[in-house]
């Protein structure tokens, strides 16, 4: 087999090999990231709790849950704990284009509720005691360097104050997470703040709940306690939707869309464009080289080998593209996980989507130098000898 | 062992849009183990494909061609590519070798073939080389070097693997007068002290000079063979 020939061939055609080695580089690279969002959000989905519901408004996410409900959800058999998760959408003032989740909660059942959240740097015992503190994830923390003590500003978007002065949070602890289903760039402070303002007159904006979390007794069935609250409130005032923590995070996600087939498709499309890209070429070096392949056949060798050499250099281009998108896309996991930490926790390269990138580039290696290699294997010498060089 | 080869009632024949064309109609020749022959006959008659069939490149409809002991017939295309890459080097019309490669790496390439060390390859390639005095020419691309030196380098590649025939077809077509000298030269001596059978297509009457014997091809038949040695002899050229 020469294969120094093989080489020589690509280098032959530096700004061709070069452009196709590109090409499969970003498809690979393109197709890897897709597949580390899609498995990012099935992550996310799998992580998520099993002994935690949710309830919501029946009619909407996006429409609020009375005050009121909380007594008579604690009082549902197998309801452990409950806690508010209320969104508030404020705008960080030191940084008004970047964005990070704000929700007001309740203190005493939170921590108790999601035992991946340990806190790494001052006192949930404090947080819980002072009305007017937050306690912030750790990337979130890393990102605007935020200090223990220090105040963030908010500017109010749904909840307003009247002074018209932005909300003010002073940074009790900081915690960490151990599961991609809660992430580490989000700001909780309490609930009964922001509604002692509203009551107050301090502030304006909705008074309700968006969102309840029921903590489960262990060996409760979920299911049991879904059908009784959904039938509780069945009569009004605001009936409810009760879903498990997977199913609202997947209700969640796909408010976006159906995502993931979302990008499949658009990985296929991707796909099927560096197939061409490389097809195109190697049928472009099979034609250019029916002289070479000829005399090499004359000299003796094997049909075989001709193919192979068409292949081979298929194979050589669409691996060295699918080498550097690896590379690439190890060098820019951890930046573009810390940019999308909010809406995928999940997201990362694992095993399976590198395997997959490097097979997409072996598949498109050989099947585009399939097709010129058969060629070239079938070719008679006198023919491709007539061929001028 | 100088090899000398028969063709039998060769017949070939190419088809082209439901026509046939009777290439080679019934030829017989025969031709002497380590002897430099020259074949000549107008363009289409057939010179190439007589070329192809001596050489293994392509099989005859019907009749024998036999080179040496062994009757090309009986291999099949496998062991045809076999025989080619031990008994005969090829000079091909037009251009010869491969771009990408230097004229050492052509010259090493039929040798691939051959159960040789990376190091023997190398040697055997060099000395190939310095048979056709391009000893200082081993590096150079084939774009890097003249008409006749890329020739010369085609000739080292077909005598690399010490075949016993060596088939060139035109090599000094497209050489000037000083040029095509040297090459003929070249495969003169090819034939004189290491007695290869050499069969070489030339338009060029001073080319067919350097041959032992001229065969002249016209439609596919044979016609006279001319003795050089015979004239030469008589002649005292
Ligand atoms: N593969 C082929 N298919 C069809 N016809 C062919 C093929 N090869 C050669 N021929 C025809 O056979 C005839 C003889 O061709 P050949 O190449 O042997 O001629 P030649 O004597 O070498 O001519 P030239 O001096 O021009 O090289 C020509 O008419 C040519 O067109
Ligand atoms: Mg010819």
């Amino acid at each position: 087999m020469p294969w120094k020939l093989l080489l020589r061939n690509v280098l032959g055609h530096p700004v061709r090999s070069l452009l196709t080695v590109g090409a499969v580089t970003v498809a690979v690279f393109l197709i890897c990231m897709l597949q580390a969002v899609t498995s990012g959000l099935s992550r996310t989905l799998d992580a998520s709790a099993a002994n935690r519901l949710l309830v919501q408004s029946a009619v909407s996410l996006f429409v609020d849950l009375p005050l009121a409900y909380q007594q008579k959800l604690a009082a549902v058999p197998g309801v452990e704990a409950t806690c508010k998760w209320q969104w508030f959408g404020g705008r960080y003032e030191q940084d008004k284009g970047g964005f990070f989740a704000q929700f007001g909660i309740d203190p005493q059942t939170f921590a108790p509720s999601y035992p991946e959240m340990t806190v790494v740097a001052g006192d949930y015992a404090q947080f819980a005691a002072t009305r007017t503190s937050c306690i912030v994830g750790e990337q979130l923390a890393d990102k605007y360097g935020w200090k223990l003590g220090q105040t963030v500003p908010l500017g109010g978007t749904i909840f307003t104050r009247t002074d018209g002065r932005p909300w003010e949070f002073t940074i009790a602890a900081i915690y960490h997470s151990n599961s991609p289903a809660f992430d580490e760039q989000s700001l909780f402070f309490h609930f009964d703040y922001l509604h002692e303002s509203l009551e107050q007159g301090g502030a304006r904006g909705p008074q309700g709940v968006g969102v309840y979390m029921l903590r489960l007794a262990p060996g409760t069935d979920p299911l049991d306690v879904q059908r009784s609250v959904d039938a509780m409130f069945e009569n009004g005032p605001q009936r409810v939707q009760t879903t498990t923590e997977a199913e609202f995070n997947r209700q969640f996600i796909s408010m976006l869309g159906d995502v993931p087939a979302l990008l499949r498709l658009i990985g296929g499309a991707v796909l099927f464009a560096i197939f061409f890209a490389v097809l195109n070429t190697m049928l472009l070096a099979g034609r250019e080289r029916t002289r070479d392949l000829g005399i090499l056949k004359a000299l003796g060798f094997a049909n075989g080998v001709a193919a192979w050499l068409l292949i081979g250099e298929s194979l050589l281009l669409c691996l060295t593209g699918a080498a550097l998108a690896l590379g690439l896309a190890g060098a820019l996991e951890q930046p573009f996980a810390a940019a999308t930490a909010t809406f995928i926790p999940g997201f990362g390269f694992d095993r399976n989507t590198l395997l997959l990138g490097g097979g997409i580039a072996l598949v498109t290696g050989v099947v585009s130098g399939l097709l010129p290699g058969l060629r070239a294997a079938r070719l008679g010498v006198t023919e491709a000898l007539q061929e001028l060089g | 062992m100088p090899v000398a080869i028969t063709l039998r009632s060769v017949t070939k024949s190419y088809s082209r849009g439901g026509e046939t064309l009777r290439v080679l109609d019934e030829l017989d020749l025969d031709m002497d183990a380590a002897t430099f022959y020259a074949l000549m006959g107008p363009s289409g008659s057939g010179k190439t494909t007589l070329l192809n069939l001596v050489g293994g490149l392509d099989q005859a409809d019907s009749g024998v061609v036999q080179v040496g002991d062994i009757d090309l017939a009986e291999l099949d295309g496998g062991e045809l590519a076999q025989w080619r890459a031990e008994h005969v080097g090829f000079v091909f019309q037009g251009f010869n070798l491969l771009p990408v490669l230097s004229a050492r790496e052509n010259v090493e390439l039929p040798l691939l073939l051959a159960p040789l060390s990376k190091r023997q390859r190398r040697e055997q390639a060099e000395r190939a080389l310095e048979l056709v005095g391009l000893q200082d020419r081993m590096d150079h691309k084939p774009r890097e070097l003249s008409g006749g030196q890329e020739q010369r380098v085609a000739i080292a590649r077909a005598i690399a693997t010490d075949p016993q025939v060596i088939l060139a077809d035109e090599p000094t077509g497209d050489l000037d007068r000083n040029t095509a000298d040297a090459v003929l030269e070249l495969l003169q001596r090819l034939n004189r002290e290491l007695h290869k059978t050499i069969l070489m297509v030339t338009h060029d009457p001073q080319a067919a000079g350097y041959a032992d014997k001229v065969i002249h091809l016209d439609k596919g038949k044979l016609g006279r063979i001319d003795d050089n040695r015979a004239s030469s002899a008589a002649g005292g050229r």
